[in-house]
């Protein structure tokens, strides 16, 4: 029997996202350039003053999420405008209101030295130690705050579309067909799925962002002002994991799409797809305590619930999404370029990072881990060869749906370099992490410097293979060819 | 050591997922109907979720039996040294600094001002325990020192301009 699947019709052109993706590249790479000069300070390549280094690292920090958050939120927004009716305004609107909230961030950074990581644990933003003032904390911490309601309008506005669509939340989930009213054949399509989730996670996520936000703002202006610390830090956990969390489940989208086209195999919404959202969509709400390991005034059975969650959290990745992209590609023939390499990369790049956080994620191993470089260690690796290789494999995918450019060798000799150093930048991380060395220091001490110089000579592979990268997305925006739309309505045959 | 085998548990099993990757890739080029791998592979997927899931509740119940939040149950006369430590920018209030081995010992510790992070490293620089110093609350750190030596306090938490030089030590004889 012949399994038919209908793809769905592919704009060609669509500057907004192209427009999107070109910003976020540029400030990703911006990003992983402070990034490299931590390495080499802490590795004592180069000198820096401590405040430079710990500017670095918040413009580092918010840079980098806010990039992936962008560029992944344009590729949500590509695939899904092709089911639902989305306003292009409100796209736009975000865009402006990014780029506001960035500048803000970056005066706040440089010319007021305000530095508190992008993770801003209260009281800090109000208590600098001399380092920055009030007028630096309201422009970082404003920054953020405009940056995060242009995301939640947007959001706000996905999950209208979809309501409008397929009538619920709920049912954009697919729970109609879990709980067996409509047949699987019916159910929404991947990217509806794991637009809903995100949806739902990044709605709460900026809530609790923007209240601890305004908390801080009105503390830094009147420190009379008082907060529950516990519940500021719940709450910039709750933001900042899941936010940052969110962008891989924005980005899995371009390979649901990219990969089932390459290989002309669908990538169906079964039960057990729509089962394991539903179970992501839940834990990454509540997995996040797993932050708050090292607080023993939590109580208990929270601490305990965030190890148990952290484990369940990753069986949709191991089980579902990653067997999934490894299924669909198995003997199928598929012809690698740089998008499917990429887009292939990534799933690797995710499920390995999902090791090492479900190994620091257990309470026994936090207890000597915790802020350690151990974290970072696991973040770049499912950010840096998961998100962001899924962000450029979906750029690499928009230059050859859209023009007729081809890639070269230079292209290929990128992939090998950045997948390659960027593995050696993420091991270097975990080494540190092994050898207890402390994440965030300015300096370190003479053992811990080894891992972080092989850090940063990977790392400045790393920003080389990304220009190559962007170098592609750039010859594309100059040469496409304004008439060519190579993907319209596809119907694969699979017999 | 705790950190030793967390590093080398991920590094096989992220070794074991690149060779995985690598064997799909590898097979990627041949040709073959889907229906036939997908009735297959689910039937594979069974076997190995299962497998996840055991694996995972095993993990689970060995490492949470005993939890650093526990309160250990100390022997008659054997009352533990309460350590008041209160942390500030850029420094450390430790109200006792010396200690014998085997002596069992609890760091309550707080903060004057923003939050820190309070781990204490053996004299290889091994990080041994931690906690999180907030303002308002006060954590507890449960340990008995089993070797003599010079052990240093560093802040664990990001807390400003002067956060890696924040910096103290105490002495287990």
């Amino acid at each position: 029997m012949a399994i038919t699947h209908k793809y769905t019709s592919l704009k060609s052109r669509d500057d907004k996202v192209v427009t999107q993706m070109i910003i976020s590249g540029a400030v990703v790479i911006v990003g992983m350039i402070f990034g490299v000069l931590m390495l080499a300070s802490q590795g004592g390549l180069i000198e820096l003053s401590a405040a430079s280094f710990y500017q670095f690292l918040t413009i580092h920090g918010t840079a980098m999420i806010g990039s992936a958050a962008l560029a992944t939120s344009a590729i949500m927004w590509y695939f899904l405008s092709h089911y639902v009716d989305l306003s292009k305004k409100i796209f736009n609107l975000n865009l402006v209101l990014f780029l506001i909230g960035v500048v803000m961030t970056i005066i706040g950074i440089f010319s007021f030295e305000y530095a508190s990581a992008w993770t801003f644990l209260y009281p800090l933003p109000a208590l600098s130690g001399g380092a920055w003032g009030t007028t630096g904390a309201l422009l970082y911490l404003g920054g953020m705050l405009v940056l995060g309601v242009g995301f939640l309008l947007l959001y706000i506005d996905t999950g209208r579309a979809i309501i409008k669509k397929y009538g619920s939340l709920g049912k954009g989930l697919g729970w109609d067909v879990i709980s067996g009213k409509k047949a699987e054949k019916d159910a929404p399509p991947t990217t509806v799925v794991a637009s809903t989730m995100v949806t739902i996670v990044n709605i709460s996520a900026l809530t609790a962002g923007a209240t601890v936000l305004i908390v801080n703002m009105i503390s830094v202006v009147n420190p009379a002002f008082t907060f529950n610390p516990l519940l500021a830090k719940n709450l910039t956990y709750a933001f900042g994991h899941i936010f940052a969390n969110a962008t891989i489940y924005m980005a899995v989208i371009a390979v649901y799409e990219i990969l089932s086209r390459y290989t002309g195999r669908p990538w169906k919404a079964n039960k057990p797809f729509l089962i394991a959202w539903t179970m992501s969509t839940l834990f990454t709400m509540i997995v996040y305590p797993h932050h708050l390991l090292m607080d023993s005034v939590m109580p208990k059975w929270i601490l305990i619930l965030g190890q148990i969650l952290s484990y369940a959290n990753g069986l949709p990745v191991l089980v579902i999404t990653a067997y999934g992209a490894l299924m669909i590609v198995y003997k199928s023939g598929i012809k690698w370029d740089m998008a499917s390499s990429l887009i292939f990369l990534s799933m690797f790049g995710w499920t390995a990072g999902v090791v090492p956080a479900l190994v620091d994620s257990a309470i026994v191993v936090n207890h000597v881990m915790h802020n350690t470089k151990w974290v970072p260690g696991h973040f770049h690796m499912y950010m840096g060869l998961g998100v962001i290789a899924m962000m450029f494999g979906f750029m690499y995918f928009l230059a050859k749906n859209d023009s007729q450019l081809k890639t070269n060798g230079l292209d290929k000799f990128a992939f090998i370099l950045y997948t390659l150093s960027m593995f050696g930048v993420c091991v270097s991380f975990l080494v540190s992490g092994a050898i207890s060395t402390p994440r965030r220091f300015a300096t370190h001490l003479p053992e811990w410097m080894g891992p972080a110089q092989v850090g940063a000579v990977t790392g400045i592979f790393v920003v080389i293979g990304i220009l190559i990268f962007a170098l592609h997305f750039v010859r594309y925006i100059f040469g496409r060819n304004k008439t060519s739309i190579n993907s319209t309505t596809q119907e694969t045959e699979v017999s | 050591m705790v950190q030793t085998v967390a590093w080398v548990v991920s590094l096989v099993f992220i070794l074991a997922i690149a060779v995985v990757f690598g064997f799909v890739a590898i097979k990627s080029t041949q040709k073959q109907d889907y229906e036939p791998i997908v009735k297959k592979w689910y039937k594979i997927r069974k076997v190995y979720g299962t497998f996840v899931v055991i694996l995972m509740i095993v993990v689970m119940v060995y490492t949470l039996r005993e939890l650093p939040f526990n309160q250990p149950v100390y022997s008659e006369g054997n009352e533990p040294v309460i350590v008041d430590v209160e942390a500030f920018q850029f420094g450390w209030k430790i109200s006792e600094k010396e200690f014998d081995v085997g002596q069992s010992v609890e760091f309550h510790v707080t903060t004057a001002d923003a939050t820190h992070g309070f781990g204490i490293y053996d004299e290889e620089m091994n990080l041994i325990a931690q906690t999180q110093a907030m303002p308002e609350y006060t954590n507890v750190v449960y340990i008995t020192f089993d070797e003599p030596g010079t052990y240093k306090i560093l802040c664990l938490e990001y807390c400003g301009l002067a956060h890696h030089v924040m910096m103290d030590q105490i002495v287990v004889k």
